[in-house]
Parts: structure tokens; sequence; C-alpha cells
């Protein structure tokens, strides 16, 4: 791997810099202060996310500049705007928002506000899930300090400008981070995602325009702002551009959460940061992108770990969660783990999601406890080709049958032998808990 | 009423953040549970449907609808280790088993001598530190099963 | 393709009130849409029919359900399957209800539906009414492939007095729980966890409450949600079904009275009309069915013959009361706000033949008004009789007159229980008292009586508290020689003066 500049994971690195006065030290406040200070409209903001090429990173991969230009003319729509970050990582695999909430929390703040700036937002909703104690709290008593340094709230550094940041909290449902959902939760209602039309922008939050962004989407903005779009474009891929947080997890040696420009490939993630497969053990598949993308085969780490050249290979970079599994792993297992969190996490309004992650939950679970049936994969198939694509109001549905489409595809022949054998053919025993289904 | 005054009072200043009071419910819940034993009683959905102008069996579908609420009493102290992919694949299911023989209690359930409730979740954004359990709001990471034993011993 | 229940087939608003229609193409005909509707109603309204679950045209639409999808093309995008209910018709649309996409996504979405309902039909109340029997048989779906055995929940979970929850059967459209959250603005159901393990229910086993609860038997797709006091009393393909009108306030609701073959009416339920009452009935109404089947009746005709009421041919009968009428001046008619326009005419134009006065009666307002739909006033055809120029006068006042009088008439269904049953039983014998009801009256007064249909046995008009006309109709056979009032007056006008009669 060449060696490259970092910037996102910096001032985490740093001892002490979730504290306002360290985070000044290094740097901090400095994007924002340019934005409001240095005659930059809203719109010349928008502009140059566009211009920066950044896409999204709680996972759909959507321009972020052409996000933000969604929302509507002020002049013709005056109604109050909204920005919600949606700090509700929960995607299987995914843990590198909370690093940059633990340990930059001002810097979460920077990013909301220029961003909230952009598209003219009266307020920011910080919505952290329920489980993210300590990720809460530092954006709190960052948002407190920040507050009492004019940073947040009226004429924020002596501007026009005014912007309230508020801390709201969810409670442990994977939904509640579909932008939708999280705008359900977020209004004190169960987190049914909501059918688009209408768009977030048009209609958001309390009937307002709103935009949803991830974490670690706006936390590039104030890095964007400072040094411009043209640096920002010159690093990464044609289609993907900057430094991103890969989370590497599963079975290797050193798992962790790492900064690296777009243009790596997964094997160097994998070899020169992840101290590659444990127990000298040879990779056998693996999700590049959490849970809800497509299973890649061992021999597909070759792959460059950016947006289209995972759609070329057949997958997607997702949230860049990469999960390892070595050769000494059950894909029965992993799929059955996988089909029950979909099943626990469907909100339920819609037919195909709420009886078929049950469903596939069900088949995986009897596959890999042997007692597979010989209809099975084929219902399997049926199943998944009935959840997607675009049949329900969110895409769980497609999430819960990607996966599945995948492990049919490359270990169809596992998955056979494990149903026609009645066990693993690997002889790996099954679980010990019976970990089907409800909560 | 039979919310404590110092939470209506907690919740008078955060109805304040939202343009419509409801949206503070979920907050509310989690509140009430932190400080009310620990779990949303039928009790505590009607005081908080009062407050909120709403009908209890409304309070009751949001409630219900969230993991991390727990509409029936729990253990003084609460394990939720998680089992999904990551964790999973580092041995999540050796440290249920743990943390079951470990405090008594069932999965899923509560020890007969009401000191432990036993859960398992799905992925708490952990994953680079897997396996891991969250022992009464505190994330304990990269466990084996020696680790368990300790953490768990260790509560009084 | 199967057609939508015509009960809630709403009527299409007039022409004269849509603004701004768009033109698109449903099935290869070009049709006039309403943009502020969903695409599902512009079909409905064209008579091409998408199923719905969680879609009524009551209520709010969620798109849940995903069953209403139909093939929608948009200038040059290819053709895409999306929900009708969340669809805003836009000009130029192009839409296949019938293209092999959406059967295809309409069969999938079935066969997932499927896969946990429990196979109940031949025990089911809703079995030949039910939204998920009409549309699997229409898509196909005759075998199911799921080896999972189904999740095995509450079926008998009382949900208060009238309404039983069956948990396995129920769909999650969440009809149930938008109607009492829109329409008597009160929620009492939620759905309860998320995903697999959600479920409608109430808070903490609360019985339901209020006077709307039989509407959600109605709305709930399949045998979820039943009537208990409908459960297993009839097999819904031998009711014989008629539109009528609600008589038990004066708002009229329309109805269908829905008949066992030749014998009893089984029950009420709501038919859509936008002007009156919506999609909606109250409890009130659905469960008078009991007055429809009242025993007791009144057969024939009766006549006093020294100190006892004999029977007697009706002609027998009708004669009395003409030669009391000739005889008399100054009698009194006193009708039942129950009597139809026709019925009140008729009896207008014997009272004139007579010199006779002529009022109905008039009971105070009841306490069952609400916000919705009970007006509290028991008379159902006040409107009908008042345009008529017939007078309502309270029931107090009413037996005054009857006491003063020589002679009288009072006619129509429940005329006694209205005028109050004590008070006309103490009419003194002064009074010659003609009646013309559903069941026998008693009273020192009665000279003869004769038996009368009652609202399910007889056509007529009724007007309801704005203006609004509702039709009558006759659904059930009236028991033997019980005719309709209007026959008798009839009968009663062709007789020739003065016939000699055996019996006299």
């Amino acid at each position: 791997m060449k060696t490259y500049e970092t910037y996102l994971l910096d001032r985490a690195k740093v001892e002490g810099a979730h504290q306002l006065a360290t985070y000044k030290k290094l740097g901090g406040y400095k994007g924002l202060e340019k934005t409001l200070k240095s005659g930059l409209t809203p719109a010349a903001v928008v502009d140059e996310m566009k211009k920066s090429g950044l896409r999204g990173r709680g996972g759909a991969g959507f321009s972020t500049g052409m996000k933000w230009s969604f929302m509507p003319d002020i002049t013709k729509d005056p109604r109050t705007r909204y920005l919600a970050i949606n700090a509700d990582e929960s995607e299987p695999g995914t843990c590198k928002d909370r690093v940059l909430m633990e340990g930059d929390p001002h810097g979460v703040i920077e990013g909301s506000l220029i961003a909230a700036y952009a598209i003219r937002a009266s307020a920011v909703y910080i919505y952290v899930r329920g489980e993210y104690r300590l990720s809460h709290d530092r954006i709190a008593a960052a948002v407190k300090e920040a507050r009492a340094a004019n940073l947040v709230g009226k004429n924020i550094l002596g501007s026009d400008y005014s912007c309230e940041v508020f801390m709201h909290k969810g409670a442990g449902a994977y939904i509640c981070g579909e932008e939708t959902g999280l705008m359900e939760s977020l209004e004190g209602k169960r987190g049914h995602p909501r059918q688009k039309p209408p768009f977030p922008a048009q209609s958001g939050l309390w009937n307002s325009p709103t935009t949803v962004n991830n974490v670690e989407t706006v936390f590039n903005a104030p890095f964007i702002v400072e040094r411009g779009a043209a640096w920002h474009a010159a690093i990464g891929t044609q289609n993907s551009k900057g430094n991103f947080l890969v989370c590497i997890s599963g079975h290797v040696n050193k798992p962790g959460v790492y900064e690296l420009p777009f243009g790596v490939t997964a094997q160097e993630i994998l070899e020169e940061k992840a101290g590659g497969v444990w127990k000298g053990r040879k990779l056998k598949a693996w999700f590049p992108g959490g849970s809800s993308c497509a299973l890649l085969l061992g021999r597909d780490v070759d792959v460059v770990l950016d947006h289209d050249s995972l759609r070329t290979r057949g997958s997607s970079l997702g949230t860049a969660a990469m999960v390892m599994m070595d050769d000494h792993t059950s894909m029965a297992r992993v799929m059955e783990v996988i089909a029950r969190f979909y099943e626990h996490e469907s909100c339920g309004q819609c037919s195909q999601c709420r009886e078929g992650t049950q469903w596939l939950s069900q088949i995986f679970h009897r596959i890999a406890h042997g007692l597979g049936q010989d209809d099975d994969i084929a219902t399997l198939e049926a199943l998944a080709k009935g959840m997607a694509p675009a049949k329900t109001i969110c895409a769980l549905s497609d999430a819960a049958a990607i996966p599945t489409l995948s492990a049919i595809k490359l270990f169809k022949d596992e998955l056979t032998q494990c149903i026609r054998d009645g066990r693993d053919p690997l002889g790996i025993p099954a679980p010990k808990y019976a970990t089907v289904g409800a909560h | 009423m039979a919310l404590p005054k110092p939470l209506t009072a907690e919740f008078d200043e955060l109805v304040k953040n939202y343009p419509e009071r409801r949206a503070a419910l979920i907050v509310a819940l989690h509140r009430c549970q932190e400080e009310l034993g620990g779990w949303i009683s039928p009790q505590t959905m009607e005081d908080l449907a009062e407050y909120f102008a709403l009908e209890p069996v409304e309070v009751f579908g949001v409630a219900s609808f969230y993991p991390m609420f727990n509409l029936r009493p729990v253990g003084r102290h609460v394990v939720s280790v998680c089992h999904n992919i990551s964790c999973d694949l580092r041995g999540a299911q050796d440290v249920i088993a743990k943390a079951c023989e470990v405090t008594g209690a069932p999965l899923g359930g509560t020890s007969k001598d009401g000191k432990w409730t036993v859960k398992h979740v799905e992925c708490q954004g952990a994953c680079a530190n897997a396996p891991m359990f969250d022992l009464d709001g505190v994330y304990h990471e990269d466990l084996t099963i020696e680790k368990v034993a300790k953490i768990l011993g260790a509560v009084r | 393709m199967v057609a939508i229940r015509w009960e809630f087939r709403p009527q299409s608003t007039p022409p004269w009130e849509r603004t701004e229609l768009v033109k698109i193409t449903v099935n290869g005909r070009v049709v006039d849409a309403d943009p502020k509707l969903p695409l599902i109603r512009a079909c409905h309204d064209n008579d091409v029919d998408v199923p719905m679950y969680c879609y009524h045209p009551g209520l709010s639409a969620v798109g849940s359900c995903r069953i209403c999808q139909v093939e929608v093309k948009q200038g040059d995008t290819p053709g895409r399957v999306m929900v009708a209910c969340r669809t805003t018709p836009v000009e130029g649309m192009i839409v296949d209800t019938e293209s092999s996409k959406a059967h295809e996504t309409r069969r999938e979405c079935l066969e997932f539906l499927l896969k946990n309902h429990p196979l109940d039909c031949p025990i089911c109340d809703k079995a030949g009414e039910c939204d998920l029997q009409d549309y699997a048989y229409d898509e196909g779906q005759s075998t199911g492939r799921s080896n999972e055995p189904r999740r095995p929940l509450e079926k008998r979970k009382s949900l208060g007095e009238v309404i039983v929850l069956d948990e396995e059967r129920c769909i999650l459209c969440s009809r149930c729980v938008r109607f009492f959250e829109e329409v008597p603005k009160k929620a009492q159901l939620t759905i309860r966890d998320l995903g697999s393990r959600s479920m409608v229910s109430t808070f903490m086993d609360r019985p339901l409450t209020g006077n709307y609860q039989g509407n959600i038997a109605d709305l709930c797709p399949v045998g979820a949600l039943t009537l208990k006091n409908f459960r297993f009393q009839a097999r819904v393909w031998n009711l014989v079904k008629m539109a009528s009108t609600c008589v038990e306030c004066s708002r009229g609701c329309s109805i269908q009275v829905e008949t066992l073959r030749n014998s009893d009416v089984k029950r009420f339920r709501p038919r859509a009309n936008l002007k009156v009452n919506g999609h909606w009935m109250c409890d009130v109404g659905r469960f008078a069915v009991e007055h429809a089947n009242a025993d007791g009746r009144l057969e024939g005709a009766r006549v006093l013959e020294g100190v006892q009421m004999l029977q007697t041919p009706i002609e027998d009968g009708l004669c009395v009361v003409r030669d009391a009428l000739m005889a008399s001046k100054g009698a009194l008619f006193v009708l039942s706000p129950f009597c139809t326009v026709e019925e009140g005419r008729a009896l207008q134009e014997l009272a004139k033949r007579h010199q006779a006065d002529i009022a109905f009666v008039s009971p105070a307002p009841n306490a069952l008004k609400d916000d919705l739909l009970h007006t509290g006033d028991p008379c159902p055809n006040r409107r009908g009789l008042t345009d008529l120029g017939i007078v309502g006068d309270s029931p107090a006042n009413l037996l005054k007159r009857l006491a003063a009088s020589k002679v009288a008439v009072i006619a129509g269904e429940r005329v006694v229980e209205l005028l109050g049953t004590s008070g006309v039983k103490d009419l003194p014998s002064t009074l010659a008292l003609f009646a013309f009801e559903c069941h026998p009256v008693e009273s020192k007064s009665l000279r003869a009586e004769i038996g009368i249909a009652n609202h399910v046995e007889r056509i007529g008009t009724i007007v309801n508290v704005n203006g609004e006309r509702g039709p009558l109709a006759a659904a059930k056979p009236a028991p033997r020689s019980v005719r309709a009032l209007t026959r008798h007056l009839e009968d009663l006008a062709r007789l020739s003066p003065k016939k000699e009669t055996a019996t006299r």
C-alpha cells in the first residue's frame, strides 16, 4: 500500500480530543469559521460538497452534495428545516461512527453545523443509538461546551446564522437507521419507515424539509470546506473520493477501524492493516460492507474497495464493514445468524418482509441444525426473489434477500451437502444455544 | 400522576427541544426505565400517556417496538450479549454459555435470586473488539471465557 | 379479477365536485383520475378492481400490505410495479393492473401472507367474504410450499363485549388500529412488538369501548376480528343481502340487511354512503337485529268481542276500523315516527277524508347522541313526516289527547313503545282505539288491532335528519297474514261503506 495522508482519525487518536480546548488546539472549528465568516453562501457550500465527490457513508453511497441540493428553494418554501444526524449505527460489522463520536465529538458537531448551514436548517437532531451511551454523553458534553463558546445556538461565531443542536436517543431498533424510520422514531412513534415519495427534503420531520446524514459523512464537511473540494477529489478513485473508515472484523488477527483512501484493495486492508486471516487459515468468504450486501469469496479480496468496483464484482460498499470468515466457517451457520438478524429487525409493515424474514430465518435455522429439507434451497431462492428488489416500503427486505441469494449462488454445494447429510460438511457442531427469532 | 417530580421536571425541559411534545417520548421512556426499576411498567405507560396527552395503548405500541425497553421486570443487573455475525465468528456462543452459567440466569430470563438477567442482542457496534457484552450500560469487549467469569463474578 | 365487495365500494365523487382531473390510461382505457386521490381510487371508480388489504377508502393509506401493486409506466421509464394506494395519478400515466409482473408480485405477496395464516376456513365466520380467500383464489395460490410450523397465538381473545380477536388470522393490515385513531378519534388498539412478532393488541387487555366497535369486524379483511354475536350464526353465502336504511336514529345510515334464506335477519352492515355515514354505522344500529326478528308478532287482525280480543279475518278487522271512522268526528291519528313517507301520506289522506287530526310521536332525544353518527333522536323518519306537514308531539301530550278522544288510530312500528306501554294500557274505555302495530297492544280502549310489517319486511322511504332519502327493503318475509301498513290502508280505502259482515 502506498503511503497516504490521514485526517479523519487523527484527532480521535489524541487523548482528550473530545474536549473543546484540545479540539481547537488541534485545528478544530476552522472549517466552521471559514463557512460562516468568509462569505460562503449555503449554495456555495453545497456546490463545494458536490465538487468534492463525497458520497454518503451510511450505506447507500449517495452523493452528499446532491442530497443537500434536494432541499427546496428557501424563497419559495419558507418552512423550518431540519438536519438529522444518523448516529444509529447498527449494520452488523460496523463500528466506525462510534470511534468518531467517542473520540472526536466536536468533529461531529462541526460537520453537522456546516451541513446545517448548507441546507439552511435551524436545528440539528443527533439521533444516537440507545446502546452508545458513551458516544451520546460525549457529544452532549461537547454540545454544552460548544454552546458556551458561541459555536451552537444564536448567531454562531457572531454571524447571522443560528442553529440549535439537540441530542436524541434510539432504543435498539436497527430499522431506525433507515432515514424515514429514523424520522418516525424521532417524532416519538414506532420506527416504521415511510413511503417515498414524499422524500424527506419535501416532507421529513414534522412535515418539514429534512436532510438525514450519516455521522461519518458530515464529519468530512469541515475538511472539505477548509482544504477545498479539489483536494478531496484528488484522493481516491474515479467514483469514490477521499478517505473513508473501514471496520474489519471476524477471523482476522487485528480487527479494528482503519482510515484508508479509496483505491486500496481489500487484500491490502486484510494483510497490511488487519494482520491477515487468523490462526494461519485461509479466507473462505467475506462481507465487504456489512451484512446487507452480497457475500464474496476469499479470492475476491483483490477487488478495489470502492463503490463501483464492488458493484462490478456483484456486491456493494455499504458501510465498508468487512466481516471475514475463515475456511473453518459453516456458511449455513453464518446465514442462520444473518437471517435471524433481519427477522428480529423487520418493522413488520410489509407482508413480504415480515413473513419473508421469518421464513428465511426458519429455513436457515433448520439447515444449520441438520434439519434441512430437499426443497429448502429452491424455496430460499424463490423467497429472496419475492422480497426484492424494491417491492417494499424500505430496503430491509432487499437487505435480507441479497446475502441469501449470494449464499446460494456461491455456496450451493455446501448448503446442499449440509441438507443431505443432516449436518455441517465441515463437521462444525451446531451452536449450543438456539438463538432463533424473538427478543 | 405517579411519575416522580424530578422526572417530570426533566421532561418539561426536554419537550422544549422539539416542535411537538410527543417527540420526547422515547427519551422519556429511557429515563423512566433508568429511574423506575429497570423496566417500563403498565403504570409507567399510563403516566407517560397522561403526560404526553396520548392514550396508554399508543405508549404501549411505542414501548413494545424497541428492544431496549423491558416491559417485564428484570434482574438488578442486565447482561446483554451480542450474538450477531462478528461476535458469533469470535465465540459469542461461548460467552453466552458462560454468562448464563456464572449468573444462573436462563438466556432471555432472570436468575431465581433476581440478581441477573441475561439477554442476547443484535450488533452493538463493537465488532472490531468482538465478542462483547453490555453490562448495565457499559461495554465489555475483547472477551474471553475467563474475562466473562471475572467481570461478572466481580459484580456485587 | 375479483370484485371489490360492493358494500365497500365508495360512491365516486360526482363530476361537478371534482377539480383538475388528469387523464391516465388504465388497462388500455383512458380515464379521468383525481390527483388528490390515490391511483387505487381511480382504478376502483372506473371498475378496475385492484385488490387491497391495508388500504380502505375511509381511512388513511399506509401502503404496507403491498397487495395493491400494479405496473405503472411514466413517460419513457420502463414499467415499475408500485403500490396503487400510495401512487398519485399523473397526467399520461399508463397503468396495467393485469400484467404478468403485477400478477407475479401479487402472487408472491399472497404466498407470504398465507405462510402463517391458519387453515381455518371451515370454521371461520369470514369465509365467503374473505379478501384473503378471494385474492388467493384469483391469483391461483392453491398450494403452499412452507415447511415451517405456523406461529401459534391466541385464537379467541376477547376484546370486550362486541369483538373477538383471532391473532393467528391477523395479516397486520392495521386497518383496525387506524380506524379508532381516525374515526372515533380515540386510539384503542395498537400493534405491539415488531416484525414477525407484531400483533394487534389493546392496552393490558382492556376491553374496547364506544359505539363504533362493530366497524372493525367489517374492516378486517380476514376473520381475525369477528363479531361475538355473529359467531357461527350463518354462512355468508346463505345470506340474502338487500340495501336498506337503519331506523335506530334519524341519521338513517345506509345499511344492508342480511337475511338467512327465508328465515331471520342475521346482521346489519353499513353500506358506503359518503353523504350520510361514510363507511360506518354505530353499534346501536348494528345490533338492533333483535328488533327485526322479535317474536310475539301480531298476526292478522283481532277484534274486541265482549271482553276478549278474538282473531278475525283481516277484512273484518278493517271494516270495524272503517265503521268507527265513518261514525266519528274529530278522530285522532297517532303515527309512529317509524312510518315511511308512503305510509305517512296514506294516513294523511285517510285522516283528511275523515276530518281527523294527525300527529306523530316525538319522544325526547336520548343520551346516545355522539360526535359521529348517532343523532340521539330515536325518530328515523321525523324529517319525512314533518316535510309532509305532519306535526310531532310529545308522548305525554299525545296520551292526553288520546284520552280525550272518542276514536283514535295508532299506526306504525313501535308506536306503543314510544307512547309508553303503560300509558297506552291505561287509556280509558271511552276511547275507541284502533291499532296497526307489530306486536299485540294491551289497552282498555282497544277495539281492534291489525298486524303490520316491520322495517325489514316492507319497502318504503324514510328521510334522515339532513333530508337524505333512504330506502327500506323487504329483506325478510313477514309472518303469516302480516301485511304492510300501506296494503291495509289501500284495502281500507277500497272497502265499500257499511259492508254487511257475518261476524258483527
